[in-house]
Order: C-alpha cells, then sequence, then structure tokens
C-alpha cells in the first residue's frame, strides 16, 4: 500500500481529439474514477482577434466580432457596434433599435437550440441532436432572407442597421417562431422528465451564486441560482427597445440547493431563456416604427473617431459580454480593443468545479455551462 | 465566506468612492457618470482597494481586467467590476511604468481575475506578484515572451522570422523566377 493517494493518479487529456471537444482540451488528474484536478487549457482558437481590432476601421471592426461567436452573432457584433457609436456621438434611428432588439432576441434562441440539441447529444441522448437543429433551420432562413446569410450576418453597423424589415423575411421569422412554440413544450417534457437526463444531470456541477459570482459567471448560469442578474434590465441600453415590452428576467430557484445550481438547473433555465426570447419577440414585432434604419451621418462620422474610451456591454446568450475600446485622436483604427467574452469565465470555473466529480461527469457539467471556444481564445 | 460585520444597503457609485478615499486619500475617483464610477489607483494600492470592493459590494462580479500600451513603456492596467444589487460598475485605473512592469495580484481575492491576468501577462508583459500560474494561456509557445499587445510588437512580414511562425509563401512574382 503506497501512502499518498496520489501516487495512482492519472494524468488524462480530454481532448481537443474528443468529439464533444471541439477546440478546447482540458487536462484531468484521475485517481480511480474520481477527478482530483482540472487543468483547462486554452488557445487552440486563438486568431489574435484583439490585435486584427487594431488595423480594421470602425465600420469593419463588427465583423471580426461576429466571428468570435456565429451561433449569438448579432449579439457578439453588438459591444463593438455600442462602443464605437458612443465615442462618434451617434443617434440610432427608433426603427433600428426595435429591429436590432427583434434580431439579437431571435440571435437568442437560435444559440440556445444549438446548445440544448447538442448538450442532449453530449450526454448520449443522439436522439435530440438534430431536433432542435431542425426548428433552428428555419431561425437561419429567416437571417438568410434578412441579410444574405446564415451565419455571418454582420446586420449592426454603427449608428442602427444595415438591411430592412421586408414582409418576407417578416414573414419567415414569424414561421420559425410558430414552430418553436409549438416543438418547445414538448421537448421540454421529453427531456426534462426523462429519467436518464435526470440521473446524469441532477447534482452534477452544482455551485453557489456566491462561489460563481467570484469565477465571474453571469448569464443564465447565474440566474439558474435565482439571482436575476440579466443586464437587458439591469443596465437598460437606450439604443435597444427592452423597455418597450414587458417582460421578467427568467430565474430558477433549484429545489435541491437553494440559492444553488446544478447541471439539471441550468437546463430548466435555458429553456425559460428561450420562451422569454419568443415573448419579447412577439411583442415587438407590431411595435416596429417607420423610419429610416441607420444614422445618415454615421458614414462621415466613423471614418475617424475623435480620442476617447466608451465600455460597449450586452447581455450575451452566455452571460455579459463586453468590449472596451480606447481611440487616439483622429483615428481610423482603434487603439485597443478587449473583448470579454462570457465563456472564458465558465471555462476558467471548471478549474474549481470539476475536481471532486466522476470522470462521467466532467461532459456534463462542462456543456451544462454553455461554453464556446470562440468567446475565450478570440 | 468570511460576512462583512457590516453591509452598507444600497451602496451607491458615489458612496463607494467616499469609502475607499476615506481609507486611502491617495485614491482618486472621477465624476460619477450614472451608474458607473471611475477609480485612480496607484499601483501599491490595488490589493487594498479591491479588498475593499469585495467587501462593501457582496455581489462584486470580476468582469474584466486587462492592460492598454500607453507607449514610452507605461502601461495601464484596467478591472472592472459590476454589482447586480447595486447596479453599479466600477472601474480601476492603474498606471505603471518601466521595461518589466509588476503589480499586486488579486487572484485570491477574487478568483475570477486569475485567467485575466495570465493573459495580461503574456500579452503585454505585465507581472502580477503573487499569482502563482502565469503560464501562457492563448499564445503558442514561439511566441514566450514576445507580447504581442504591445505596441512595440510589429506585425508586419519583416519581422515574421522573429515571431518564429511559419514562413511566408512565396509571392506569385518570387516563384515565377524560381520555378
Amino acid at each position: 500500500m503506497s501512502g499518498n493517494i496520489l501516487d495512482e493518479a492519472v494524468e488524462v487529456w480530454f481532448g481537443p481529439q474528443h468529439v464533444s471537444a471541439h477546440g478546447w482540451a482540458t487536462k484531468l488528474t484521475i485517481v480511480g474514477d474520481f477527478i482530483v484536478e482540472c487543468d483547462p487549457n486554452a488557445g487552440y482558437f486563438h486568431r489574435s482577434a484583439e490585435k486584427c481590432l487594431e488595423f480594421r476601421d470602425f465600420r469593419q471592426g463588427a465583423l471580426i466580432m461576429e466571428r468570435l461567436c456565429m451561433l449569438e452573432a448579432f449579439l457578439a457584433e453588438y459591444p463593438y457596434v455600442k462602443a464605437v457609436e458612443k465615442i462618434a456621438a451617434l443617434e440610432v434611428p427608433e426603427r433600428a433599435k426595435v429591429m436590432r432588439t427583434i434580431m439579437m432576441e431571435a440571435s437568442r434562441i437560435h444559440s440556445l437550440q444549438f446548445w440544448w440539441g447538442q448538450f442532449a447529444a453530449e450526454l448520449g441522448l443522439f436522439a435530440m441532436l438534430l431536433w432542435p437543429w431542425v426548428d433552428r433551420e428555419y431561425f437561419l432562413d429567416s437571417f438568410e432572407e434578412l441579410t444574405g446569410s446564415r451565419h455571418a450576418v454582420s446586420y449592426n453597423t454603427p449608428g442602427g442597421v444595415k438591411y430592412d424589415f421586408t414582409e418576407k423575411s417578416v414573414k419567415m421569422l414569424l414561421r420559425a417562431l410558430d414552430r418553436i412554440e409549438y416543438r418547445i413544450p414538448t421537448f421540454r417534457d421529453m427531456i426534462l422528465k426523462s429519467p436518464t437526463f435526470k440521473l446524469r444531470t441532477r447534482n452534477v456541477g452544482t455551485f453557489t451564486a456566491e462561489q460563481g459570482l467570484k469565477w465571474g459567471l453571469s448569464g443564465p448560469n447565474i440566474k439558474a441560482c435565482g439571482i436575476p442578474m440579466d443586464l437587458r434590465k439591469d443596465d437598460p441600453d437606450p439604443d435597444l427597445a427592452y423597455n418597450m415590452c414587458d417582460w421578467e428576467v427568467p430565474t430558477t430557484q433549484s429545489e435541491e440547493h437553494p440559492g444553488g445550481s446544478d447541471a439539471y438547473d441550468r437546463m430548466v433555465q435555458r429553456f425559460r431563456e428561450i420562451e422569454t426570447s419568443i415573448s419579447i419577440i412577439r411583442q415587438l414585432l407590431p411595435q416596429v416604427p417607420e423610419g429610416p434604419i441607420v444614422d445618415p451621418k454615421a458614414r462621415a462620422k466613423t471614418n475617424r473617431l475623435p480620442a476617447g474610451e466608451a465600455y460597449g456591454r450586452v447581455e450575451g446568450t452566455r452571460g455579459i459580454t463586453t468590449l472596451w475600446l480606447k481611440t487616439a485622436d483622429k483615428a481610423q483604427t482603434p487603439y485597443r480593443a478587449k473583448i470579454r467574452g462570457p465563456c472564458f469565465s465558465s471555462y476558467y470555473s471548471l478549474k474549481h468545479l470539476v475536481p471532486g466529480s466522476t470522470f462521467a461527469d466532467f461532459i456534463v457539467i462542462f456543456g451544462s455551462l454553455d461554453p464556446y471556444p470562440g468567446w475565450w481564445d478570440r | 465566506m468570511t460576512e462583512p460585520t457590516t453591509v452598507p444597503q444600497g451602496m451607491s457609485p458615489s458612496t463607494l468612492a467616499k469609502h475607499v478615499i476615506d481609507r486611502h486619500p491617495d485614491v482618486s475617483a472621477k465624476e460619477p457618470e450614472g451608474n458607473r464610477i471611475e477609480l485612480i489607483v496607484p499601483a501599491e494600492r490595488v490589493r487594498d482597494v479591491v479588498g475593499m470592493i469585495s467587501e462593501l459590494v457582496p455581489d462584486a462580479l470580476p468582469e474584466s481586467l486587462f492592460g492598454v500600451d500607453l507607449g514610452n513603456d507605461r502601461y495601464e492596467v484596467m478591472y472592472f467590476f459590476w454589482s447586480h444589487s447595486n447596479l453599479m460598475l466600477c472601474q480601476l485605473r492603474v498606471t505603471l511604468e518601466g521595461a518589466s512592469p509588476e503589480v499586486d495580484s488579486v487572484w485570491d481575492i477574487f478568483p475570477g481575475m486569475e485567467w485575466h491576468e495570465r493573459e495580461t501577462h503574456e500579452m503585454f508583459g505585465i507581472g502580477f506578484k503573487g499569482n502563482p500560474d502565469l503560464r501562457l494561456l492563448l499564445l503558442p509557445d514561439e511566441l514566450d515572451g514576445k507580447y504581442p499587445l504591445r505596441k512595440s510588437f510589429k506585425t508586419d512580414r519583416s519581422r515574421l522570422a522573429e515571431s518564429g511562425l511559419a514562413e511566408t509563401r512565396p509571392t506569385s512574382k518570387e516563384s515565377e523566377t524560381s520555378g
């Protein structure tokens, strides 16, 4: 018998070749079936987005931002656009504000649909993988009708939006909403009432709100602990239209972990997010006012910006997404741009969250945080 | 978690600034803009001020930490904290000087800052005293110690050899002559 239990430890690299590990790798130290140490590794996708932004003008930058997370492209490009608008003092027309908000919420639903299909597949429920992805196609079709592209939408631009709603694009968006509204209750029952799913996710990856906040977690991961922390309500953006509709921040009060959440609670929470977003879009669509879609001075004002600093923030699908922008006087490109992706913190938190759990639960914990490598590697 | 003895209710940006400046007179504050407060903190006070934020704002979220290269060996490090219960965004601005600037780490107060410090270290060469893990996070090994987000790091092709990364492809003209 050896004295030290760590003498029997085995180091295992989880990823980057694993099916579920698309672009990340984590070193796990395992004793028996239990993980004693977790060392997440980043950088497999690093494309120096922050340095690239220093070489692109203020209208091109948003295109780099949306490539960091294609699933929530409308949301990902917004912090950059917002920061440029602040420094250039642009006035966003009312019509553009409402259209932006609608498309950002559509993007959120699309991203959450993608996530839960994938999460179910990671747990071995492969039939669940494609069902939400079929519904997601309807959203992609409506994005394509509106912007000409399914993923790299390039919709928000400093001062407004690039493409106006057409009768057909609105109709396609409504069709996507009808479809998902019809299917979500069935899916929710199928997955959340499934005994297999409950066994795999209950009491797995449990943390309290205090712990989560210290690690930097935000978005649905914190809302699942019962805290209504949501920038859409907390830090209302005058260039978005969330105040034009009636909605509450969705939260989940965990029955088993008061003040905390496990993987199951986070799944419940994300279904609530989808429902909230559907309700917001439904309320905003009839309220789109007439008028221009972009500030007529936007082009002239964004060629060169005055010296300044601005902080653009948005509540992304996965949490607080921000961009800090510094410009030198009369510069055509940013002096410094810092991207804060929400998953940077969720990926980091594995270091604290995983030790003590079994090897089989690792992918459940990872998947339940809705991580996206583009946000931490940038 | 140690509970602070008196948790002030409804901490506003100006009250927070007042509390911090009362205890540390060498910290200065900019005029609050709405829910946002910016504190200018001397490098040796960072741990004290971040500790106070953790104590006075129990639900502070370590939102971001990053460096800015101001040129001529001057750097800024920014810290952002967001509080949901007070709806307050608190920004700390620390100015550092020298070829290898250094500041105290705050990772033990806010573990969420650990990787932000690691990234700032590899990108700007800013040291964080007390952070036990300053390995490369995002960069490949060839770029260790090159600090690519410093303004002195040129990205034009003439310096590719220095970066240790792969050679450029020959231009069409070169390939014509060689072929």
